[in-house]
């Protein structure tokens, strides 16, 4: 019995991976991955939300709660903000691109209801209809930086308050795909990795924070105190700076000299005093 | 040179010799591990300190013990098992306890105390311990990255972290093994030390400091590394290692300040 479930396992995993090589790898274009979050109607914000990334809307023109465009508020967009500029019009063409490609890919399993708690493999997992997540859903990178993983979701994505999805093994945020039919609503205080690609709207709940992208086709986006950071694309995100101490030898030396200093403060400023 | 100190120098030469292949791993670890590269100051600072004592040294009476023979006898059992494989931390050990050992021998218990607080100094110098040192890195990094996270928000500054990666809007600063904050606090809990002993006549300073070094440093290397994300200018060649050093002198300024407050506690607790 144990000896049939792993056979599958193999099996479906070497689908997978077969699969996986006729997709091919499906890519953000060089300006929609520039933006953390993206709309087709409005940009709509509340509270001390931070988007680490460009912001977005196009064709509509409606972004509101964020600092540098009017009527301003309390959101802060690390990158540039786009309404309805030439930029964004170009970045909802690359959204329209890499959403149908994420829609074409070639399935290798099938999901359904509710995915909490499953354990995921770089793939094409499609589900017909809606989506939830309620508890913590991990995706495994089996080592490889470059695993991909696509969710094509017939209608709607949802997810309960506290949800997370936790990336090990290599997955990178950049390289999961959330395609929804409609829309997506991320519940209270969820923590989401990858790129949601929503036809219509994308909704998060107070204090969920995403490490991808919010990209919406046609709908609003709406935020409610978040954090969106925009990973980098296909080549990984760049190399973080280390930032090491100084030698304890030079900190020692300065410390003594301090000490010193101060011991022999009065002697040393007594030949500076004026009379 | 009197008989005396001819068994002095002869003692001292074949303690040296006896002991060289750990004095050189030690000096190879201060040349090689930034982290305790002040490892070459504390055999210049204990002579000064010895020397700043002479006088009370000079007044020591010679009453030699036969328990100096059961600490040299433990040391060279120590000193057996780091050649055996055990690690350079023993050997290291086994070669303070050699000197207290000697000390016994030669001077007695008085001697003993008199070299208390040189040996203590001496501690300092010797190397990391893997095994603790292993268990404490992680929590380190990660305390240094959560604390980091903590200052910037609080300045108004976005910052989203994961693990000891911390992203400053699009700035991404890795608090890695050498970031954790062990340098500062081996650093500072020796000047902690060396300033109470210069500034402060009483010995219990010399506790009450190094116990403040700890929180101290911790949150001062992680101002450093908050500072290193929210300025990318300093995060590498002199800057960097400007920056890091004005850090740990308002350090040793807070640790003065505590100085200050102990002593003015122990007023209040004497009146």
């Amino acid at each position: 019995m144990k000896g049939r479930t792993v056979n599958k396992l193999i099996v479906l995993l070497a689908w997978s991976a077969f699969v996986s090589g006729l997709n091919g790898q499906i890519a953000l274009g060089p300006t929609v991955d520039t933006f953390g979050v993206l709309a087709g109607s409005t940009v709509t914000n509340s509270g001390l939300t931070v988007v680490l990334g460009n912001l977005g809307v196009s064709p509509g023109t409606a972004i509101t709660g964020f600092t540098g465009i009017a009527p301003g508020g309390p959101g802060l967009v690390s990158g540039t903000i786009h309404s309805a500029d030439a930029l964004a019009l170009q970045a909802q063409t690359e959204l329209t691109a890499a959403y149908n490609a994420a829609a074409g890919a070639a399935s290798t399993a099938t999901v359904a209801g509710d995915i909490g708690g499953l354990t995921f493999f770089p793939g094409v997992y499609k589900s017909t209809s809606t989506l939830g997540i309620t508890g913590t859903v991990i995706l495994n990178g089996l080592g490889n930086p470059n695993a991909q993983f696509i969710f094509q979701i017939g209608s709607a994505l949802t997810t309960a308050t506290s949800s997370s999805i936790l990336l090990i093994n290599g997955a990178q945020a950049s390289n999961v795909f959330w395609q929804m039919g409609s829309s997506a609503t991320l519940g209270t205080n969820t923590s989401f990795a990858g790129n949601l690609l929503a036809l219509a709207s994308i909704s998060l709940g107070t204090g969920a924070v995403i490490q991808g992208r919010a990209l919406a086709r046609n709908g609003a986006v709406t935020l409610l105190s978040n954090t969106i950071t925009s990973p980098a694309g296909l080549s990984g995100p760049p190399a973080p700076l280390v930032t090491p101490a100084p030698s304890s030898l030079l900190l020692v030396i300065t410390g003594l000299a301090g000490v010193a200093i101060y011991q022999t403060r009065k002697r040393l400023f007594r030949s500076f005093k004026f009379h | 040179m009197s008989w005396r100190q001819g068994v002095i120098v002869t003692t001292a030469l074949v303690l040296l010799g006896c002991y060289a292949p750990t004095l050189k791993g030690m000096a190879a670890q201060w040349w090689t591990d930034e982290d305790m590269s002040h490892g070459f100051l504390v055999p210049i600072v204990i002579p000064w300190v010895i020397w700043r004592e002479r006088e009370r040294w000079s007044t020591l009476a010679i009453a030699p013990s036969w328990w100096g023979f059961a600490l040299l006898a433990s040391a060279a059992g120590l000193q057996l098992a780091a050649a055996l494989g055990v690690g350079l931390f023993a050997g290291a050990v086994a070669f303070l306890l050699s000197i207290a050992g000697v000390l016994l021998c030669l001077g007695g218990f008085g001697w003993l105390r008199a070299a208390a607080f040189p040996l203590a100094l001496a501690s300092f110098m010797l190397p990391k311990l893997a095994v603790v040192y292993n268990q404490a890195t992680l929590p380190l990094q990660l305390l240094a990255s959560r604390i980091a996270a903590r200052l910037l928000t609080t300045a108004g500054i976005g910052v989203l972290r994961e693990g000891n990666i911390l992203d400053v809007g699009g700035h991404r600063v890795a608090v890695v093994e050498a970031c954790n904050g062990i340098r500062y606090l081996l650093s500072l809990g020796f000047l902690a030390v060396m300033l109470a002993y210069w500034c402060d006549p009483k010995p219990w300073m010399r506790w009450a400091l190094l116990a403040a070094a700890v929180p101290i440093a911790i949150l001062a290397n992680g101002l450093r590394v908050a500072g290193a994300g929210w300025l990318p200018s300093i995060e590498a060649g002199v800057p960097h290692a400007v920056s890091g050093c004005l850090i740990f002198l308002l350090c040793l300024a807070i640790l003065m300040f505590f100085r200050q407050l102990f002593n003015r506690a122990y007023a209040c607790y004497r009146n």
